[in-house]
């Protein structure tokens, strides 16, 4: 009996031996998630970059500035008015916003409790709870107790125990439902399974299968041969895609406003576009449906983990950000919950768009260069 | 040895096919070496030859599969490389694998591969499984065919646009005798129809159903003609026979004698392919020596003789 389960496992990793792509995946797999989870994923954001507008520069708001800045959680740059930091996290530039209203350090040295405006993107609820956490780094003891030495007036001392009120607003998703974070991006994921898997082993199953070659002795052109084997899948994703953006709004009451219509269509097809043509690409560079699967899944794993679906992409030491960047993933993700939750249009998003035109337009190219009209 | 087949000589001036100097190299082997080869329209020719001698790198490289190394071909009348579209809507090719969707049904696959070379008629379709004797598996999933029936389909499916030209590599491989006469009795019929069928094969009883046969070892041509011309060649060698027990001892003391060039046992029966310089007493001392040996005789060739007698002196 041992003898026999030891033959069987010596064939198996004979024949495991013999795929020295599946080998490399076996081993270089693990080495990538390791390092992917070890070096690149904190919960805990920073570098994420705050908007400001400081209508009372003093010493007093350059102490709010430079404590915020200096905690090492956000990044400031300054801005010309409140409605630029509101279109600043509309569009992304921004995940949060700072406001000293005029007159501040006069109220504040009357003791009159001024209040310091604060905003922040709650399309990424784990950004708005951890600030909620972090708001008392402006307001805690460092900062108000530097505040009653700094008053250049002894007459007036701030002598209040809470010197100032800190107002937070959260902007888009004002819940902070957390289901509204992630549901869009699911959209993505399940288009990225149903794309690479599907296509993925799409043309190997047409060599394992004998039939390509017959297909290859027909007078169907490439062109023809690309386009039959990749639409049904274009149909097929695209029906997910509605289908679980259906659900979302259903179930969960994910927002779907009329305007999203058009722009959600054009993001549908560009992304659906790109992904089915890596998909077609990867079945033309693999030997077996296996090798398919595994780099697509290898593909699949840093697209959740790097693209902002689960932790925002700020968040990420600066050496990993770039692989974010080649990931259509991470512009899909920023697209569809700009058109969702914070009622962008395809203006607002535009680059977003080009860089998921350059991806589908890249990998068709790849997957029609890859496909041979010959055996060899 | 040059062909004297009648209906060869009689379309010369229009062959189906020629190549000339084709040549295929992977790497550094060489699959197929300066190939000619000329088929006359409506002949059934046979490409012959033993495992790896090159077959299915020939006959993909004239389907438009493979693309050759070097050497040029013309497959009816247009040139291999430069006008391959045109010559895949008038050719068919039928692989060795079956090259068939297992879930789909007999006649989806057949309707599936009609469709890429154009318009199809149920018709035209409903026909060519009643020629094949699919009609009774219509609607069975491919997959759950029988071997013959799976290259029934097979062929159906290859056949469906009604090519000019049809390859076949090993199309009879794995299939029963009665199966094998029947779908030869079709290739007969494709052949009176004025198509021209290119096959290959290894077995003989193939081989001798060809009008023309082209020899192939190591991927070059060693030898061609009718199977009858084949057989009467054997590039001037006899062959000869006797019964004898089977003895290992016998055996290698025949492979010994000067002049033999084969030693191939049939049953009870051992046949000698030799030189003509052969010397006869020689033989006859040493089966003397084997009780129960029988007198040997000089008989007519067979193809496998000749098969394996070129397949030997050539490796």
């Amino acid at each position: 009996m041992t003898r026999l389960v030891l033959a069987i496992m010596k064939k198996e990793f004979l024949q495991l031996r013999r795929d020295p792509r599946l080998i490399a995946f076996i081993l270089f797999f693990p080495v990538v998630l390791v390092l992917l989870f070890g070096l690149a994923l904190k919960l805990e954001p920073e570098n994420v970059r705050m908007a400001y507008v400081d209508q009372d520069p003093s010493l007093f708001s350059n102490l709010i500035k430079t404590n915020i800045w200096s905690e090492g959680y956000f990044t400031l740059y300054e801005v010309e008015d409140e409605a630029a930091i509101r279109r600043a996290i509309r569009l992304g530039e921004a995940r949060a916003g700072l406001l000293i209203p005029r007159g501040f350090s006069a109220e504040l040295t009357e003791n009159a409790q001024p209040t310091v405006r604060m905003f922040v993107d709650g399309t990424m609820p784990s950004l708005a709870t951890a600030m909620d956490n972090k708001k008392h780094a402006i307001t805690d003891d460092a900062v108000t107790g530097d505040m009653y030495f700094l008053d250049p007036d002894a007459d007036n001392v701030v002598i209040a125990p809470e010197p100032f009120h800190l107002d937070v607003e959260v902007l888009f998703n004002p819940d902070k439902k957390e289901t509204w974070f992630f549901l869009p991006g699911v959209v993505g994921v399940l288009i990225m399974q149903v794309a690479l898997i599907l296509t993925g082993t799409a043309v190997v199953r047409e060599k394992e299968n004998h039939t390509l070659e017959q297909l290859i002795v027909s007078p169907l052109s490439k062109s023809g041969f690309v386009a039959g084997k990749t639409l049904p899948y274009v149909l097929i994703a695209l029906a997910d895609f509605y289908l679980v953006l259906a659900l979302s709004t259903w179930l969960f009451g994910l927002p779907f406003p009329g305007s999203a219509q058009w722009p959600l269509l054009v993001l549908a097809l560009l992304y659906v576009g790109g992904l089915i043509a890596l998909g077609l690409a990867i079945s033309t560079i693999s030997q077996t449906q296996q090798q398919a699967i595994f780099l697509s899944i290898f593909f699949l794993i840093p697209s959740i983990l790097l693209s902002g679906f689960i932790f925002p992409v700020e968040a990420m030491p600066s050496y990993v950000q770039p692989i974010a960047w080649v990931l259509p993933f991470t512009y899909f993700i920023e697209v569809i919950r700009g058109l969702l939750l914070k009622g962008n249009g395809i203006a607002d998003l535009y680059p977003h768009y080009l860089a998921l035109l350059g991806f589908a337009a890249g990998f068709i190219a790849l997957s029609i260069a890859r496909f041979r009209r010959y055996l060899d | 040895m040059s062909a004297a087949h009648p209906a060869s000589q009689v379309r010369r001036t229009t062959p189906a096919l020629s190549a000339s100097g084709l040549t295929r190299r992977f790497g550094n082997v060489t699959a197929v070496d300066g190939l000619d080869l000329e088929l006359a329209a409506g002949e059934i020719f046979g490409l012959l030859g033993p495992n790896a001698s090159g077959k299915t790198t020939t006959i993909r490289m004239l389907a438009s599969i493979l693309r050759p190394s070097a050497g040029s071909a013309q497959v009816l009348g247009l040139d291999l490389v430069r006008e391959a579209d045109a010559i895949k809507r008038r050719i068919g090719y039928v692989a060795q694998h079956f090259a068939l969707y297992p879930e789909l049904t007999a006649y989806e696959n057949l309707d599936f591969y009609s469709h890429l070379y154009g318009e199809v008629h149920p018709a035209r379709l409903t026909e060519l499984l009643a020629t094949y004797g699919l009609e009774r598996f219509r609607d069975r999933f491919a997959g759950q065919l029988s071997g013959g029936y799976k290259r029934r389909l097979s062929i159906a499916c290859a056949l469906s646009h009604d090519p000019e030209l049809v390859f076949l590599d090993e199309p009879t491989a794995g299939i029963d005798p009665v199966t094998r006469k029947e779908l030869w009795d079709l290739f007969y019929d494709l052949a009176t129809s004025g198509k021209t069928l290119f096959v290959t094969t290894h077995y003989m009883e193939e081989a001798e159903r060809c009008h023309q046969l082209a020899f192939l070892s190591r991927g070059k041509r060693v030898a061609s003609g009718s199977p009858a011309e084949l057989r009467a060649g054997l590039g001037g060698r006899a062959v000869w026979a006797f019964d004898a027990d089977h003895d290992p001892v016998l055996m290698s003391r025949l492979r010994n004698l000067p002049a033999v060039a084969v030693v191939n046992r049939m049953g009870q029966s051992v046949r000698l392919v030799v030189e003509k310089d052969f010397p006869q007493d020689q033989l006859r001392e040493l089966l003397a020596e084997w009780p129960g040996a029988g007198e040997p005789q000089p008989v007519r060739a067979t193809l496998e003789d000749v098969f394996i007698a070129l397949t030997e002196s050539n490796s």
